[in-house]
């Protein structure tokens, strides 16, 4: 008993001991970089994901290096989790900002997180650039030091829908999406489309994030009947979804349509080709080139997600931005990243002040259709 | 008609996986005095090497399910014989509570364990039937039978046999019991080894419907903690009457009032029980 | 024991007053949250600790207070020193309203009907979107008005408010532990049974712990909205109330000290543990098991043990 407790006393010394040790760490002519994901908790598996981007983008820019006035330097990335709160979201970006002395933020994926850390951004006048934050208010209004490269809800609804009206013509549908602001703030921006173009609503159905059994849902959209099913949330969610829809007999009446992780090649491997089959999508990334996917695939055994692509077209953006900055001032930065104008594997990022936003992107959504465990584009 | 019968069905077949995790629960609670949050945990460690005895050994399913079962056992087992035990002899008064600390603890941290070794991604489990009936697949109606199985077994084990007298002995009058003969050391690592069996036997059951991920386990572990008081503690039947019925009422709560409040009906029911009944439906005074 | 703890607790105050001097704003920015979050450990120890019941509820009637005080600014344009008295009254007569009932269960039937409680208040934050806005959050609040000329859009200048309001509710809090009233509760603790037969009206007293406990953690939420000014469910949810039992238990029950530093504690753990984003709640937790084989009683244990031993 004594010695044992003795042990934990020197388990705990060592563990601080590590510590201490580890955060002494440093490192001469580098460019710090700050990231603030969600890599526990129940949306851990987006920010894993942006991670596997960033460090795939990061090797090729190390690779090479980054001269600023001639001076060779190499970046590193700081990162610390967020677990998809404001609060620890904040505390993050106050450490970074302060005590890491980072240039140029990325992150958050949550939208709730993202909300806290930008008006930080600007206070602390560091650049920051969302992965993939979806809110409309995360840009809207918005500040000078705060940019988004994807969509946000309400800019992609408009992009997409005319797609779906004219391909089905439905007359009324339905929503399944996760209770938060990415799901609710989708459904609603389609909606709003949809009711434009006469569609009618027939019935909103939520379900917490980390929910496994749909059945219930199914049920009560099997009994309203819609024509189409309009779905947001994360793939497997999706997945599950998906094959208990199927299970159910419900997809052959009712033609499911998923927001984008419904388009992640992650969907087929989860939900398997035959559940997936026939499912409509949309679709942030077109066409990877393909050793991009194969070295994903070599390096993570990790099917593509678009969470990969944005981590690393953020990255890269940032660096870029960077260059073109040839300095380290975080104010520089911001001034070179309004200035960007870069082909990144999701399109091609340009940011724009426009209708309310400010440093938004203007990446197009497509739709996709999964055919024979193939993503078909329409 | 018919949507009322598949929410019922749901219904019971999601209630029968909150009855698994519940019976082990109240038998360690009654017993031990400890609400074992951990075994929220265990359900996800099983339905991890379930999915990999199927997916990497190439296991058959019913193999994986015993695998699951013997793995939540183990854990189970180890925690309580490394852990709860040397708090056992309540010298101090918030022993009880450091238990429940140390539940919580290791709640968190096979959890994250989970997270941190193979990823926040879920990832599915193979279909191990393929076929429907009445819009209920084959491998969701054996969720049911298989509870129904194992709650036979849990309550012929109590009932009839040496070890399970002595469990009932204990879960009465722990002191009483000890005057009597009965080694409580040995009814501890019982009751933990087979609440950890029947928490990972209910994970690798229902893996297959759903997705394996670190937090599949928060739900289940909630509900089954109501299941517990409603029902009351130390009563086989309660548990199953309640697990099922409490599934029941959260599909129909969620198809005629709202499907956003599914997982809060709950508590409008522990109040209602409990005001009623201040000892659980089921519990013995 | 009652000197000891107004040595350490005016180093604390020392110390506190100090951080702001030389230190980050990320530094303070750590420490509101701390000193939020051993306002809520006290408040809960006045009622778990002395009065007995276990309950995971806390969390959510911070987020009560929360809510109710950032609707009152927002939506009536009240004054956030009007507001945030109100909120903590609301938070106090809504608990006297739960706890009545509730309070008639004991031990773990309470605890887990709390526990449920506390996520049907979550859920309603989340699904009443008209309100709350849900889970797009609320943000837009605005800082308390300037006040004596001190203007508390500052996060130094709402620091230093927290940690007078916190100050000022750890002296009510000692103060009435050590009344008759504080005795009366802790005869409940030992004995419910035995204060009732000896003629204490223990519903009563119960229900009145509840609410002043829950009334002190509306007024934490309070403070928490106007400082952090976006709210969101989550902030709210069982995982805070888990990790207020987890603070209150490391610091040690019944103590109000142990409580209040154990707050501090446990945040700091996990503040260092930032660099390891996957590891950090693994080292955490193994951390809180080894505290716990090491001293079950908490830091309060473990001090009482050193000093023991001197002695």
């Amino acid at each position: 008993m004594k010695r044992l407790k003795t042990g934990m006393l020197l388990v705990t010394a060592v563990v601080f001991g590590i510590i201490s040790v580890c955060s002494s760490a440093f490192a001469a002519d580098v460019i710090k970089i700050g990231y603030t994901a969600p890599f526990t908790g129940s949306a851990a598996e987006f920010g894993t994901n942006g991670w596997r981007g960033i460090q795939m983008a990061l090797d090729e820019i190390n690779a090479k290096g980054v001269s600023i006035g001639g001076k060779k330097y190499t970046v590193e990335i700081v990162r610390y989790d967020s677990v998809c709160t404001p609060t620890d979201g904040a505390a993050n970006l106050r450490k970074l900002a302060l005590e890491d002395k980072v240039v140029t933020i990325l992150g958050d994926h949550c939208s709730s997180v993202c909300n806290a850390i930008s008006p930080l951004c600007e206070q602390f006048k560091i650049p920051g650039i969302t992965i993939e934050c979806a809110a409309d208010n995360v840009t809207k209004p918005g500040n000078d030091f705060y940019f988004r490269m994807r969509a946000s809800v309400g800019l992609m609804a408009p992009l997409f829908t005319p797609k779906i009206i004219e391909k089905f013509g439905p007359k009324s549908a339905g929503y399944l999406v996760v209770n938060d602001d990415y799901g609710l703030g989708l459904a609603k921006a389609v909606e709003e489309e949809f009711n434009k173009a006469g569609v009618k609503s027939a019935l909103l159905e939520t379900f917490e994030r980390g929910n496994t059994d749909f059945t219930v849902n199914l049920v009560k959209i099997k009994q309203a009947n819609p024509d189409v099913v309009f779905y947001a949330g994360s793939a497997s969610e999706g997945a599950m979804i998906l094959k208990q829809a199927n299970e159910m007999g419900i997809t052959k009446e009712i033609k499911f349509i998923g927001s984008e992780e419904m388009g992640e090649m992650e969907l087929l491997s989860l939900a398997g080709a035959k559940a997936a089959e026939g499912t409509y999508a949309v679709a942030l990334w077109g066409a990877v080139p393909e050793d991009f996917a194969k070295q994903v695939k070599d390096r993570f055994n990790a099917p593509m997600h678009y969470a990969i692509i944005f981590g690393y077209d953020a990255l890269h953006v940032a660096v870029n931005a960077i260059q073109k900055a040839q300095s380290l001032d975080p104010v520089k930065i911001r001034d070179a990243l309004k200035q960007t104008d870069y082909a990144g594997l999701q399109g091609h990022i340009q940011f724009f002040d426009f209708d309310g936003y400010k440093n938004q992107g203007k990446a197009a959504p497509s739709l996709i259709q999964w055919k024979n465990g193939e993503r078909v584009p329409l | 008609m018919e949507v009322l019968f598949l929410q019922i069905g749901n219904g019971l077949i999601i209630g029968s996986v909150y009855a698994l995790v519940a019976l082990g629960l109240n038998m360690i609670w009654s017993i031990t005095d400890i609400p074992d949050f951990a075994q929220g945990s265990f359900y996800v460690l099983a339905a991890y090497v379930g999915l990999f005895a199927v997916t990497l050994a190439g296991l058959p399913f019913v193999a994986a399910l015993l695998l699951g079962m013997a793995v939540g056992a183990l854990l189970a087992f180890l925690c309580e014989r490394l852990l709860y035990r040397r708090w056992r002899e309540r010298t101090f008064r918030d022993a009880a509570r450091v238990q429940l600390l140390c539940a919580i603890a290791l709640f968190f941290l096979f959890a994250n364990v989970a997270n941190a070794l193979w990823t926040g991604k879920p990832r599915t489990f193979p279909a191990y039937m393929e076929g429907a009936v009445f819009g209920f697949s084959y491998m969701r109606i054996n969720v049911l039978i298989a509870a129904i199985v194992l709650f036979v077994i849990v309550y012929l084990f109590i009932m009839k046999t040496k070890q399970g007298k002595a469990i009932r002995a204990a879960s009465m009058d722990p002191g009483m019991a000890q005057v009597l003969g009965v080694n409580i050391d040995t009814v501890n690592s019982m009751v933990f080894a087979i609440g950890g069996a029947l928490s990972g036997g209910a994970a690798v059951l229902v893996a297959p419907l759903y997705s394996v991920f670190p937090s599949m386990g928060d739900l289940p572990l909630l509900k089954a903690l109501v299941v517990v008081i409603l029902g009351g503690f130390g009563s086989v039947a309660g548990v199953l009457i309640c697990g099922l019925g409490l599934g029941v009422i959260e599909a129909l709560g969620a198809m005629y009032v709202s499907s956003a409040y599914q997982h809060g009906y709950a508590f409008f029911i522990l109040i209602l029980v409990l005001l009623l009944k201040p000892k659980g439906l089921f519990g013995r005074v | 024991m009652w000197n000891t703890n107004r040595i350490i607790l005016g180093i604390m105050l020392f110390v506190l007053l100090a951080i702001p001097l030389f230190a980050s704003s990320y530094i303070v920015y750590v420490v509101t949250l701390a000193m939020l979050f051993s306002m809520l450990t006290a408040s809960y120890d006045f009622m778990t600790g002395f009065t007995g019941p276990l309950s995971f509820s806390h969390g959510a009637f911070y987020g009560i207070g929360a809510y109710t005080s950032a609707l009152l600014t927002l939506k009536t344009g009240m004054s956030f020193w009007v507001a945030m008295p109100v909120s903590t009254l609301t938070v106090f007569v809504f608990a006297a309203i739960v706890g009545y009932p509730a309070l008639k269960l004991r031990g773990h039937y309470f605890a887990v009907t709390t526990f449920f409680f506390g996520h049907f208040i979550y859920l309603v934050l989340l699904n009443s979107r008209d309100i709350t806005k849900g889970p797009l959050g609320l943000g837009g609040i605005r800082p308390p008005e300037s006040l004596f000329g001190i203007n508390f859009g500052n996060m130094t200048a709402m620091y230093y408010l927290i940690l007078f309001f916190g100050a000022l509710m750890v002296v009510f809090l000692f103060v009435l532990v050590n009344s008759s009233i504080g005795k009366l509760l802790v005869s409940i603790r030992e004995n419910e049974d035995l204060a009732q037969a000896s003629g204490v009206n223990t519903a009563f007293y119960k229900v009145m712990a509840f609410s002043i406990s829950s009334g002190f953690a509306g007024m934490a939420g309070s403070l928490f909205a106007h400082f952090f000014r976006l709210l969101h469910p989550s902030t709210f949810a069982w995982m805070t109330s888990e990790m207020i039992v987890i603070m209150f238990l490391v610091g040690g029950a019944g103590t109000l000290i142990g409580p209040i530093i154990g707050a501090g504690v446990v945040t700091f753990i996990l503040e260092l543990m930032r660099f390891a984003p996957e590891w950090r709640f693994i080292i955490w937790s193994i951390l809180l098991i080894a505290i716990l084989i090491i001293e079950p009683r908490g830091l309060a244990g473990l001090y009482n043990r050193i000093r023991g031993r001197r002695a």
